[in-house]
C-alpha cells in the first residue's frame, strides 16, 4: 500500500477576492491531487471561514488545520524573526528570494526557528515588488511624510514611523471611506491588479512606487510539523513540488496581470510618482536602526538577518552586471517603442 | 441548599461588580475612540495602542458583560414556546438548558481558549503592528469570560433548583434589557 | 440532498429545534454547533483539535473593529432615548404629521433612514429606533403589532443605506470597492423607502384605526407657536446627526469613530438641554454593555455552529446544490434569493457572507451579472431574512428592548407585511437593473492601448535612454558611458503620460 488516502485541510488568509493569493492555496491542493492520484486531498479554505486569516499560523501550530496558506509576517507579534520569512523593508526582490530560500540558508534557518512554533515552512508564492500605496498628497521629501496618518503595518509601520509618519491600523471596512474623506492620507495595499479591484484610485491621487517594504514578499505554506513528519515520503515530495509550482505561478499570474491593472489604473487619472531617492536613503537608514534593535534583543532575527544581508550583497552584485544591464537595455527598447 | 445559596450570591456579588466595571468601560471606550479621532485630526498625532485599545475594551465589555447579562435574564431567546410556559416549566427549561447547553459550551470554550492565552503570554506576543499593545491580557479575557459565565450558570441552576422547591424566590419572567 | 451525508441538513434541523426550545439563542447555538462538533469527531470528520478554531474565532470576533459600532450607536441611541432629545425628534415629527393618520409611522420611517445614514449596523438601529419610538406609538394608541413592524423595517434600513457594515463585507467578498457598493444602495434604498410610505398611505386608508391621528391635545394646534416649538425641539437631534455625519464628512472621524463622537456629542446636548445627570448616563451604559454583550454572544455561539457545519463538509453541501440550479441570469438569482433568504433565518449575515457568497460570486459572475447589482439584491434580500419571523435578528433585537405588554406574536405577525414589500424590492431589483447601476459612475471603457506609462529615469539623470551607472564606478574596470562619480540617478521626477 503505497498511496494511503489521505485528507488534509488547509486555511488560507487570503479572501477569495483577491484571486491571485487565494489561487495559490487552490494550486497547491490541484497539484497534490494529481501527483498522488487524488489519495492526498486537500480543501482549501478562505480566510475567516475556518479561522479569521492572522491567525492560521496559529491554527497549524495547535493542529486544528494540518496546513495554511499565509505571509509569515502576519506572527511578527509572535517573533519578530517571523517578518523575514515573508519581507522586511529593503530584504531581497523574487528572484533573489527565490535563491535564498531554496539554494541559500533561507529554508534551512527559518525552518530551524519555525520548528520551535511547530511548523514547516515552504514557500510557495510571491507577489514580486508591490506598490508603495496610495496617497492623497504628494510626498515629495522626507519631511512630507511628518503626520501623514498611513494604513500600514507590521516592521515597514515601524520604519516609517522613524520619519515621522503615523501609522494607523483602521478597521478593514473603513479604510475606503477613511481615505475618501482624508481621515487617514494613505494606505497600502498589494500592486495594481489587486489595489484597482478595490478602487481605491478614486478616492486618493498619487499611486507611489515602489513598497521599499516589500520587495519581493514571500507567501509561505506551514505544514503542522507532527502532521507533515507522518505523511508518507512521496507524499511530502509532492506536497513540496506543489508549493513550488505555486510559487512560480503566482508570480507567472502577476506578472501578466499588473501591466493590464497599471494601465487601466493610469487611464482613471491615477499620478504615479516614485518615492524619491532621498526618502528611499532615509527609509533604508530608519530600517537598519530598526533592524540593530531587534537584533540586539532577538538572537534568531540576528542570526537570520545577517545571513540574508550578506547573501544580498553577492546577489545585487551579480544582478547589477548581465541582468540589470540587460534589463535596461531592453527597457529602453520598450520605451522607445522599438520592441 | 442553603449553602449552595450561599455561594450563588457570592457568585451574584462578583458579577455585579464586573458588571459595573464594564459598563464604565462603554462610556470609557467611547470617550477613547472620540478622543482619538479628535487628536489625530487636530495633531496629527496617533498611535495604534490607542486604537487597540478600543477593541480591548470592547472584548472586556462583552466577555465580561456576559455574564451580568446572563445573571439579569437578558440574553435574548426565542420565546415562542418559552413565554406561553407556566413559571414551573420555565425553570425546566432553564434547569435543562444550563446543565445541557451552558455548562458544557461555556466549560469547554474556556477549556479551549485557556492554552491559547498561555501561549500568547509565554510568546510574549505583541501586537503585529507599530507602536500595538501586548497580546496576552485580551486573550485572558476571553478564558474568564467563559468561565465567568459558566460559575454564573452554576449559581443560576442553583437558584432555579432552589425555586423548585420553594426554598428561594425567582422571577422567570423574561426581562428584557431597560432602555 | 444528501450527497455529503445528512448532517449538514441535520444541522440546519437541529438548530431550529435547539432555538425554539426557548433558552437563550446564543448557548442554543453553540450547544448545536459542539453536539455536532462530538459527532463529527466520531464520524471521523475531523479529530478534537478542529475545535481549537473555536478560541481564534472568538479573538476574531472581539478584534473586529467594525463591532465597536455596536455599543457607540447603542449608547448613543440610549443617551438621546433617555434624555428625551430623541423623543422630540420623533414626536416633533410626529406632530408636524400628527393631524394625518399614520403620522408618526412616516415620522419614524423617516428617523429610520436618517439614522440609518448615521448607523452601519441593524443591531445599533432597530435598538435605537425602538427603544426611541416604541413608546411613544404604544402611548397614542398605534397597533403594536404595525408600531413594532414598521420599527423593525426602519430600523432594516440602515443594512442598504451607506454606511453599512453589510455592504462593507460583501463589497469585500465580492471584491468589488465599498464606494461602488455604496453608490449602487442608493437606488433601492431610496424605493424601499417610497415603498414603507406608500404602504402606511395605503394603510391611513384602509385601516385608520391601526395607525391613529394624534389627538389634538397631544399634537396642539398646528400654528406658527406649534411649529416653531416642534423645530426648536427637533434641532438638537438633527445637530447630532450632521455632527455624525459631518465628522465623517470633515474626515475628522472614521464611520465607526463618528459613533463615538455620535455619544460625545449626545452627552454635550443633553448637558445644554439640562437634562444630562450621572444616573442617566449609569443606566445608558449599563444597558449597552448588556446590548453589546448579548449581540456580540450570539455572533459567537453563531461561529460555533458554523465552524462545525463547515468541518462537516457543509459548505461543499451547499455548493453541491447550487450547482444544480436551473439555467440563466434570471433563474439563477430568483434560485440564489431564495437560498440566501432561507439561510438568514439561521445564520447571521457575516456567515453568509463568508460562507456562500464566495461560491455565488464567480457563477454570477460568468452568467454576466454585474457583481454590484448582485451584492446590492443579496443585501436587500438578507434584510428581509433579518426580519423574518420567527429567526430574524432585527426581531430578536426589538423583542430584546419592546415593554412586555407587546406580545411575541405580535412582533412576529407585524413583521409579515414588511417582509413582503421587502420581497417586492427584490423583485423589483432583480427585473430592474438599472434601479442599482444607475447611480454607478460608470467609467467608460478604456482602450489600453492608447494608455502610455512613461517612467522616470531609471539609469541616469534627465530620463536618458543610456545605461545606467548608479553614480559608481564601473565595476571591475573600465566601462565606457558610466564615468567614475556621476551624479546619483534621479528618482524624484514625476513620470509622464
Ligand atoms: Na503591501
Ligand atoms: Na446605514
Amino acid at each position: 500500500q503505497s498511496l494511503p488516502k489521505i485528507n488534509w485541510r488547509m486555511t488560507s488568509s487570503f479572501p477569495k477576492s483577491l484571486d491571485t493569493i487565494y489561487g495559490g492555496a487552490e494550486d497547491i491542493a490541484k497539484h497534490v491531487a494529481a501527483a498522488t492520484d487524488g489519495n492526498f486531498s486537500i480543501q482549501t479554505f478562505a480566510a475567516g471561514e475556518l479561522v479569521p486569516g492572522l491567525q492560521a499560523a496559529d491554527a497549524v501550530s495547535a493542529g486544528t488545520v494540518e496546513m495554511c496558506h499565509t505571509c509569515s509576517y502576519y506572527y511578527v507579534g509572535k517573533d519578530p524573526t517571523f517578518a523575514i520569512g515573508t519581507a522586511i523593508p529593503f530584504g531581497p526582490n523574487a528572484r533573489l528570494s527565490n535563491s535564498w530560500f531554496y539554494e541559500g540558508n533561507g529554508n534551512k534557518l527559518l525552518n530551524e526557528f519555525y520548528a520551535t512554533h511547530g511548523l514547516v515552512g515552504f514557500i510557495a508564492g510571491n507577489t514580486g515588488a508591490q506598490m508603495g500605496g496610495w496617497f492623497r498628497k504628494e510626498i515629495n521629501t522626507v519631511d512630507d511624510f511628518k503626520g501623514v496618518k498611513m494604513r500600514i503595518a507590521g516592521l515597514a509601520g515601524r520604519v516609517l514611523e522613524k520619519l515621522g509618519a503615523v501609522p494607523q491600523q483602521i478597521a478593514g471596512g473603513d479604510i475606503y471611506p477613511a481615505l475618501e474623506k482624508g481621515t487617514i492620507d494613505a494606505a497600502e495595499w498589494v500592486g495594481p491588479y489587486d489595489d484597482y479591484k478595490l478602487g481605491f484610485y478614486k478616492v486618493a491621487k498619487y499611486y507611489y512606487y515602489p513598497a521599499f517594504w516589500e520587495g519581493g514578499p514571500v507567501i509561505h505554506a506551514f505544514i503542522n510539523k507532527g502532521k507533515f513528519e507522518e505523511l508518507p515520503k512521496a507524499y511530502q515530495a509532492a506536497l513540496q513540488d506543489a508549493c513550488a509550482f505555486a510559487n512560480t505561478s503566482m508570480m507567472a499570474k502577476y506578472d501578466l496581470k499588473n501591466p493590464v491593472a497599471i494601465k487601466q489604473i493610469v487611464a482613471q487619472g491615477t499620478v504615479l510618482r516614485p518615492f524619491s531617492q532621498d526618502i528611499l536613503d532615509a527609509c533604508f537608514k530608519a530600517s537598519k536602526e530598526v533592524y540593530a534593535e531587534i537584533s540586539a534583543k532577538n538572537p534568531w532575527f540576528k542570526k537570520i538577518y545577517e545571513d540574508q544581508v550578506a547573501f544580498q550583497k553577492e546577489g545585487y552584485l551579480w544582478m547589477q552586471l548581465a541582468e540589470y544591464t540587460y534589463d535596461t537595455f531592453m527597457m529602453i527598447q520598450q520605451r522607445n517603442g522599438k520592441l | 441548599m442553603s449553602a449552595l445559596l450561599r455561594l450563588s450570591r457570592g457568585i451574584d456579588r462578583v458579577s455585579e461588580i464586573i458588571g459595573k466595571f464594564s459598563g464604565y468601560l462603554v462610556l470609557l471606550c467611547c470617550l477613547v475612540s472620540a478622543g482619538n479621532a479628535m487628536i489625530r485630526y487636530a495633531f496629527n498625532y496617533s498611535s495604534n495602542a490607542w486604537l487597540e485599545i478600543q477593541w480591548y475594551m470592547f472584548g472586556f465589555v462583552v466577555l465580561l458583560g456576559a455574564s451580568h447579562t446572563l445573571r439579569a435574564n437578558e440574553h435574548v431567546r426565542v420565546d415562542l414556546i418559552y413565554g406561553a410556559l407556566s413559571d414551573r416549566k420555565r425553570l425546566w427549561v432553564d434547569i435543562i438548558g444550563i446543565i445541557l447547553f451552558l455548562l458544557p459550551s461555556c466549560l469547554y470554550l474556556a477549556w479551549l481558549s485557556w492554552p491559547v492565552f498561555l501561549l500568547s503570554y509565554q510568546q510574549g506576543e505583541i501586537s503585529s503592528n507599530a507602536g500595538g499593545l501586548i497580546r496576552w491580557p485580551v486573550k485572558l479575557i476571553i478564558f474568564a469570560g467563559f468561565a465567568l459565565l459558566a460559575l454564573q450558570g452554576l449559581s443560576e441552576l442553583i437558584k432555579r433548583i432552589a425555586a423548585l422547591s420553594g426554598a428561594y424566590e425567582i422571577d422567570t419572567k423574561y426581562e428584557k434589557p431597560l432602555q | 440532498m444528501f450527497d455529503f451525508g445528512i448532517l449538514p441538513p441535520a444541522m440546519f434541523g437541529s438548530m431550529v429545534i435547539f432555538m425554539l426550545y426557548g433558552f437563550p439563542v446564543a448557548f442554543s447555538l453553540a450547544a448545536v454547533g459542539l453536539l455536532f462538533g462530538v459527532i463529527g469527531i466520531f464520524t471521523g470528520h475531523f479529530d478534537p483539535a478542529f475545535l481549537q478554531a473555536l478560541p481564534l474565532r472568538v479573538f476574531g470576533i472581539v478584534s473586529n473593529d467594525l463591532l465597536l459600532a455596536i455599543p457607540f450607536f447603542t449608547l448613543m441611541g440610549a443617551i438621546l432615548e433617555r434624555c428625551g432629545l430623541a423623543e422630540d425628534l420623533l414626536e416633533g415629527t410626529g406632530k408636524l404629521f400628527g393631524a394625518i393618520p399614520g403620522g408618526l409611522a412616516y415620522a419614524v420611517i423617516i428617523v429610520g433612514a436618517i439614522l440609518g445614514a448615521i448607523t452601519g449596523t441593524v443591531a445599533a438601529s432597530v435598538i435605537t429606533m425602538g427603544v426611541i419610538s416604541l413608546p411613544i406609538m404604544l402611548k397614542y394608541g398605534y397597533n403594536p403589532r404595525l408600531a413594532t413592524g414598521v420599527i423593525a423595517a426602519s430600523g432594516t434600513i440602515t443594512q442598504v443605506i451607506p454606511p453599512s457594515l453589510v455592504l462593507i463585507v460583501l463589497a469585500d467578498q465580492l471584491g468589488k470597492s465599498v464606494g461602488d457598493m455604496y453608490l449602487g444602495a442608493i437606488g433601492p434604498s431610496i424605493l424601499q423607502v417610497l415603498i414603507f410610505v406608500l404602504f402606511i398611505f395605503a394603510l391611513s386608508i384602509f385601516r385608520p384605526k391601526d395607525i391613529p391621528p394624534l389627538p389634538l391635545e397631544a399634537r396642539g394646534e398646528l400654528n406658527r407657536a406649534l411649529v416653531f416649538k416642534v423645530l426648536a425641539g427637533m434641532i438638537p437631534s438633527i445637530v447630532l446627526i450632521f455632527l455624525v455625519l459631518g465628522t465623517i464628512f470633515m474626515g475628522l472621524a472614521t464611520p465607526t469613530e463618528a459613533g463615538a463622537l455620535g455619544v460625545v456629542g449626545a452627552l454635550a446636548l443633553a448637558a445644554m438641554h439640562r437634562r444630562l445627570t450621572w444616573d442617566l448616563v449609569k443606566q445608558g451604559m449599563h444597558s449597552t454593555m448588556h446590548i453589546t454583550a448579548m449581540v456580540t454572544f450570539i455572533l459567537v455561539g453563531a461561529t460555533c455552529f458554523s465552524l462545525v457545519f463547515q468541518g462537516m463538509d457543509g459548505g461543499r453541501w451547499i455548493e453541491h446544490m447550487l450547482s444544480h440550479v436551473p439555467g440563466g441570469a434570471v433563474g439563477f438569482l430568483i434560485f440564489v434569493n431564495a437560498f440566501i433568504f432561507v439561510l438568514a433565518f439561521f445564520l447571521d449575515f457575516f456567515e453568509i457572507a463568508f460562507i456562500v457568497i464566495p461560491m455565488l460570486a464567480p457563477v454570477a459572475n460568468s452568467l454576466g451579472i454585474d457583481l454590484i447589482w448582485f451584492g446590492v439584491l443579496i443585501c436587500i434580500n438578507m434584510q428581509t431574512s433579518f426580519m423574518h419571523p420567527p429567526f430574524g435578528f432585527a426581531l430578536f433585537y426589538l423583542r430584546s428592548i419592546a415593554p412586555r405588554s407587546v406580545k411575541t406574536s405580535d412582533i412576529y405577525m407585524g413583521a409579515i407585511p414588511w417582509v413582503f414589500m421587502q420581497l417586492i424590492l427584490v423583485a423589483i431589483t432583480i427585473f430592474w437593473p438599472e434601479s442599482v447601476t444607475y447611480w454607478l459612475d460608470k467609467t467608460p471603457p478604456v482602450d489600453l492601448s492608447t494608455i502610455k506609462i512613461e517612467v522616470p529615469a531609471f539609469g541616469n539623470p534627465g530620463g536618458g535612454n543610456q545605461m545606467p551607472n548608479f553614480g559608481l564606478p564601473p565595476i571591475g574596470g573600465d566601462q565606457p558611458g558610466a564615468p567614475a562619480g556621476a551624479p546619483k540617478p534621479d528618482l524624484s521626477q514625476p513620470p509622464k503620460f
